[in-house]
């Protein structure tokens, strides 16, 4: 096979650079599709329940509601639905730090090299700051896990978003470095362009979660069969 | 036969357009004419006879204890005779096939792989042709049956409407089914609240089951009378069916709810109205509804 | 590219280096599967003792069960996972990319296993054929525990008189015994056959990410050692689907299992990606769709599901776990979570993970069938319909699992139509396979005559399947016996001996010798004959009204249960036999030629044993698979009748 000399080659196998990046966009798009299928999961866990409001346990106990919760347990706690802007924050949070990545992706297929650097720099940076204040908002959450069903889910839709910040972290602390080294560069930024397809899906990833815990908070079934009783609420 | 489609063409001793195939009939007698095809066909009917005692053998391991019960039951049972029926022309097929390859057409064996002697028939259209439009046919066939079946044996079986919804008839019996490790409860609202645990039905009386769970998931089958529906801790399921014959059958619990799920069993009795009427009065249920 | 000047021979081309770091694979020298198991145990006994000393020994959890108990084994458990994959060197090449540290050619040689002799079986190989014997040796001890707790299973069920297990015991074992079956069956014909075979059929080096492969395989490993330790912990007494509530009541054991497949469902998507992506990208030049043999199809395809699915059990356990040690109210019905969810999500994976074990042994048939028959696959387009319209059914199916659970009864309609309209493409795969025996001059190998096994096998699982996809024949069957007798002719019956047949057929290639023949037909039929057997009887049992997961029923059930006991010893036995003969042919088998079958298949024109790379010239691919076979005889008869009216008799 000879080589070709415009194309770097791929130093393990021998193969050309872009037969590499086409395999691994491949690659990409089956993981994402395994993410896709993990963030269903959460989203149909929350919207399930909240569609069925099983025992009327769906909203914690403290909660406003426009309707007359009975819940077989007696409220013990205060806790109350989660406020919905820091959810569109975080969001914000993670979609400039894709910009970010975008740009440096731009940039160094320009071959601007200290253009690619600032954006994952910066990408990473800001992915950082997601983190924490992803964080943030899991604690100071006016409710515990032990709340209903929609603290859970809320809980373990923003565990996921933590899950993804840290992959994100490490991700992009890779890039930034390889970036720094001179690894991606004007002939070969493969690595650069799946890392933003990566983080385009993890937005659509927090969108879904936003939209959730905004439009989807109160249960329309105000109704459920009480545990243990053989008769609806009313 | 004489020759047909005189087609107009420029010449008249032009050679029959557009080929000179012969007329289908004639291919397929002279594919009939063929050994195999023969031996194929004829072992698919005797497979087929063969494997037809099985759709009354099913019946009869179902019927073991006094079913059916019901009308419910009685269809499910002819559903179970009519799938026999309709699966097994493709099935004796296949085992024809199956048996052909081993006695019909030639083996041989050896360490080294043999010549190649077989023919090189990469497909057949007549043959896909023929398998998709019977086996779309006879799924088609076995849908429509059972949408059908599922339609009518819901109206049958009141299967939803809720606990809160269900209308005042004098005739029908409401019993609350409740499942819990590992014992069956059935309470009879319409009698005063009178709870057993063993189920008591009056024949050719329609029942409304609502059916909960106080713990984990339980199902409440009720064998002989074909109804069957989760106890779920949470929820209120309902079922409903008219049992049809008086006798003594058996409630299991047909999920796995722990370590004595393999002892939640009770009896059913059906009674004759009166005897159920007495039985209950005995019970102390007056008559509320 | 980088200022490294240094240059290697690669497969003919000189292509520059980056610079190497210490001697080929680096740290990878030192790190095996004992510095694995070192890093596996010590971490979780670090874990462990941390945590024990950290949790209050009064602390509750939403569960029965103490939490000092809870706290710890999670601990363990997930020291155990880090602590493996640390110790073995899994995390190497992220912190290697991550630090620029890019690999060498011999770097990449090295983790292939070069020179390495049978080390390479104990360490973080990325040869795809390692990775595959690596898989043989696991399947068949996973599923030989399997078959073992099967053993116990039906000495209760035999011995009616009396209780040989405590009940919690009992349950325990068919737990067990489900879930180590399901992940056995999931992995016989993906992990050996699709790892080892599938690269050198599509004229490949390796698979598309090595490092991914060698992940997926040892995942599974420490998957396996949760499963096992769970056993110690009180076991996994819901059955291998765990509905909840009752999964709430288990004891710590429950914990295992949920780590068990929150991590094997990572082994299998990590695996899935590697495997679809090598078949989309890395075929042979001039290897068109319309040139790719079958089995890509299918293992293609059972990625595809895996990879869709797997998350949704993956997250169910996740959503689970954090039930039972948040106090999280998923699915507990109390506060809100619904038993609903649970069988939704699991379903979700549970349907199409049917497909992902029956579409690669089907495959596998339709790559023996022909060579065997020496005739081409009957309608190859037939065959690639049916895969595809098995894959795309396969997700619309699942709550025919829920037809009983009063979940949403308006629901059944439409289930019960795609359950009925997918057993269609299924009969595309049954014609395809008897369309090839037609009028084929069989040469009786043993993989082949396996093939009638599964065809006789599947029909009878198939029609029993459209049984229960009838909602009011299902309003009978569910939860009986039945079912289990009908899941077990489709995973066993036909899964299985496919895969056993699989297994004979590739066996000259995997380990060099030949199979003997002789004692392994001998197991293959006494283990096909107990099968019928037993599972013929437990169709009886089940239409006589016999609940599943029971261990003491009524007297009525006592014949069909002696009668199917008896067969599952018998099938024991086969089955014994037939590893025995494995076993001994591995050893002390004849040595096999490169091509003992005569088969035109790319991976049969590489020398025994495949080479590393495996082919010194990349190949480019002419023709259409299974281009065996002579012309037809009858097709002189037809021609010699078309253009001659006369002949045609009138």
């Amino acid at each position: 096979m000879s080589a070709e000399t415009q194309q770097p080659l791929y130093p393990t196998t021998g193969e050309p650079i872009s037969t590499i990046a086409r395999r691994a966009k491949a690659g990409l798009w089956t993981l994402i599709v395994l993410d896709v299928s993990g963030t269903l999961a959460l989203i149909i866990s929350y919207t399930y329940l909240w569609s069925l409001n099983v025992n009327d346990g769906w909203a914690p106990p403290g909660a406003d509601l426009t309707y007359d919760q009975t819940n077989a347990l007696p409220a013990k706690s205060d806790a109350t639905f989660a406020v919905e802007w820091p959810f569109w924050a975080i969001l914000g949070i993670v979609i400039l730090a894709t910009l970010a990545m975008w740009f440096g992706y731009k940039e160094i297929k320009r071959g601007n090299h200290a253009g690619l650097i600032i954006g994952t720099g910066l990408a990473l940076v800001i992915t950082i700051a997601g983190l924490v204040a992803q964080w943030i908002q899991i604690t100071t959450f006016p409710f515990g896990s032990g709340n209903g069903a929609y603290a859970s889910a809320v809980l373990l839709l923003c565990a996921s978003n933590i899950f993804h910040f840290g992959m994100l972290t490490f991700l992009l602390l890779g890039i930034f470095n390889r970036a720094r080294k001179g690894l991606i560069n004007k002939a070969v930024h493969f690595q650069a362009q799946l890392m933003s397809y990566w983080m385009v899906w993890i937005c659509i990833a927090f969108l879904l979660g936003a939209i959730c815990t905004t439009f989807f908070v109160e249960s329309p079934n105000t109704d459920p069969a009480i545990f243990g009783s053989f008769t609806q609420k009313s | 036969m004489s020759t047909t489609d005189v087609r107009p063409t420029g010449q008249p001793d032009e050679p029959e357009a557009p080929t000179n195939r012969p007329p289908s009939m004639h291919r397929v007698k002279m594919w009939i004419r063929r050994p195999y095809a023969r031996w194929i066909m004829v072992l698919t009917v005797l497979i087929g006879f063969l494997l037809m005692p099985l759709a009354w053998l099913l019946l009869a391991a179902m019927n073991q204890t006094g079913a059916p019960a019901s009308e419910v039951m009685k269809d499910i049972e002819q559903t179970v005779f009519v799938f026999t029926m309709v699966s097994i022309p493709i099935t004796a097929f296949v085992f024809a096939v199956l048996v052909y390859s081993l006695l019909g057409w030639k083996h041989v064996s050896g360490d080294t792989p043999p010549e190649d002697e077989s023919p090189a028939i990469r497909s057949n259209t007549i043959g896909v042709v023929l398998w998709t439009v019977v086996s779309s046919v006879l799924a088609f066939f076995l849908v429509v049956w059972g949408l059908a079946e599922l339609a009518q044996i819901t109206a049958n079986s009141y299967g939803t409407i809720p606990a809160d919804e269900q209308p005042e008839d004098k005739q029908a019996l409401i019993v609350n089914v409740t499942g819990q490790q590992w014992v069956w409860t059935f309470e009879y609202p319409q009698y005063d609240g009178l709870t057993t645990e063993t189920l008591y039905l009056a024949k050719d009386r329609p029942v409304y089951f609502n059916v909960t769970s106080k713990d984990v998931i339980h199902n409440f089958w009720a064998v002989e009378l074909g109804v069957k529906i989760d106890a779920n801790p949470g929820a209120i399921t309902q079922t409903g069916v008219t049992p049809n014959k008086t006798g003594t059958f058996n409630v299991r619990c047909a999920e796995l709810c722990g370590m004595h799920h393999a002892y939640m069993e009770t009896a059913i009795q059906v009674l004759e109205p009166k005897a159920f009427n007495s039985w209950a009065r005995e019970m102390g249920g007056g008559k509320t509804s | 590219m980088s200022t490294a000047t240094a240059t290697a021979n690669v497969f003919g081309t000189e292509v520059p280096q980056p610079k190497q770091h210490g001697k080929p694979g680096g740290i990878m020298r030192r790190l095996n599967f004992g510095t694995g198991l070192i890093g596996g145990i010590g971490l979780a006994t670090v874990a462990g003792l941390v945590t024990n000393a950290l949790t209050p020994s009064g602390a509750s959890t939403a569960t029965f069960a103490p939490a000092a108990p809870e706290y710890v084994y999670l601990a363990v458990l997930l020291g155990w996972v880090i602590g493996f994959m640390a110790g073995i060197g899994a995390f190497i090449g992220p912190i290697r990319w991550v630090l620029g540290r890019d690999l060498t050619h011999a770097d990449a040689e090295y983790m292939a296993g070069k020179d390495l002799g049978w080390k390479r079986y104990f360490k973080f190989t990325t040869d795809h054929k390692v990775v595959g014997i690596q898989y043989l040796v696991m399947t068949m001890v996973i599923l030989g525990f399997g078959g073992l707790l099967a053993m116990l299973i039906r000495t209760e069920l035999g011995v009616t008189w009396a209780e040989v297990f405590s009940p919690s015991f009992y349950n325990s074992l068919i737990g067990t015994h489900g879930i180590a079956m399901i992940i056995g069956m999931i992995i016989v014909v993906m992990g050996p056959i699709a790892n080892f075979i599938v690269p050198i059929m599509i004229g490949a080096r390796d698979m598309a990410f090595p490092r991914l492969n060698a992940l997926s395989f040892w995942l599974l490993f420490v998957a396996a050692i949760c499963l096992i330790s769970s056993l110690f912990m009180g076991g996994v007494q819901d059955g291998w689907s765990v509905y909840y509530p009752l999964g709430a009541q288990a004891p710590p054991g429950m914990l295992g299992y949920q780590m068990t497949i929150i991590v094997f469902a990572l082994s299998t998507g990590v695996a899935s990606v590697n495997l679809m992506v090598t078949i989309l990208t890395m075929r042979a030049k001039g290897m068109t769709w319309s040139r790719t043999p079958l089995l890509v199809f299918g293992v293609f395809a059972s990625a595809l599901m895996g990879l869709y699915a797997f998350p949704f059990y993956q997250y169910s356990q996740i959503l689970a776990l954090s039930d039972r040690i948040f106090n999280t109210s998923f699915f507990d019905p109390l506060e809100g979570g619904s038993v609903w969810l649970y069988e939704n999500l699991f379903w979700l994976l549970g349907h199409p993970e049917v497909y992902v074990i029956i579409i690669p042994s089907a495959a596998v048939l339709m790559e023996i069938i022909p060579v065997f028959y020496r005739k081409p696959l009957f309608s190859f387009n037939f065959a690639v319909a049916g895969i595809v319209g098995v894959v795309a059914l396969s997700g619309l199916v699942w709550a025919h699992h829920m037809y009983m659970t009063g979940w949403a009864p308006a629901v059944n309609y439409p289930f019960m139509l795609s359950t009925e309209m997918i057993s269609i493409p299924v009969g595309f795969l049954v014609l395809v396979v008897i369309g090839t025996m037609w009028r084929g001059v069989v040469w009786t190998r043993l993989p082949v005559m396996a093939v009638y096994a599964v065809i006789f096998n599947k029909m009878i699982g198939g029609v029993t399947g459209i049984y229960l996809s009838d909602v009011p024949v299902d309003q009978y069957m569910h939860g009986s016996m039945f079912v289990v007798a009908h899941f077990h002719y489709m995973l066993m019956g036909a899964g299985l001996f496919g895969a056993m047949a699989g297994v004979a057929f590739y066996f000259p290639k995997m380990t060099g010798r030949m199979l003997d023949e002789r004692t392994g037909s001998i197991g293959l039929w006494t283990a096909f004959i107990g099968f019928q057997i037993t599972f013929g009887s437990m169709f009886v049992a089940g239409l006589q009204g016999q609940p599943r997961r029971v261990l003491q029923f009524d007297n009525l059930f006592n014949i069909s249960n002696w009668i199917s006991t008896i067969g599952a010893y018998t099938i024991g036995i086969g089955m014994l036999i037939f590893l025995g003969a494995i076993i001994s042919s591995w050893m002390y088998g004849d040595k096999a030629s490169s091509n003992p079958w005569g088969s035109k298949s790319l991976e049969w024109q590489t020398p025994t044993p495949v080479p590393l790379e495996n082919f010194e010239v990349l190949p480019v691919v002419t023709e259409r698979p299974y281009d065996y076979g002579v012309p037809d005889p009858y097709q002189k008869e037809l021609d010699a009748v078309d253009g001659d009216l006369e002949k045609v008799g009138k």
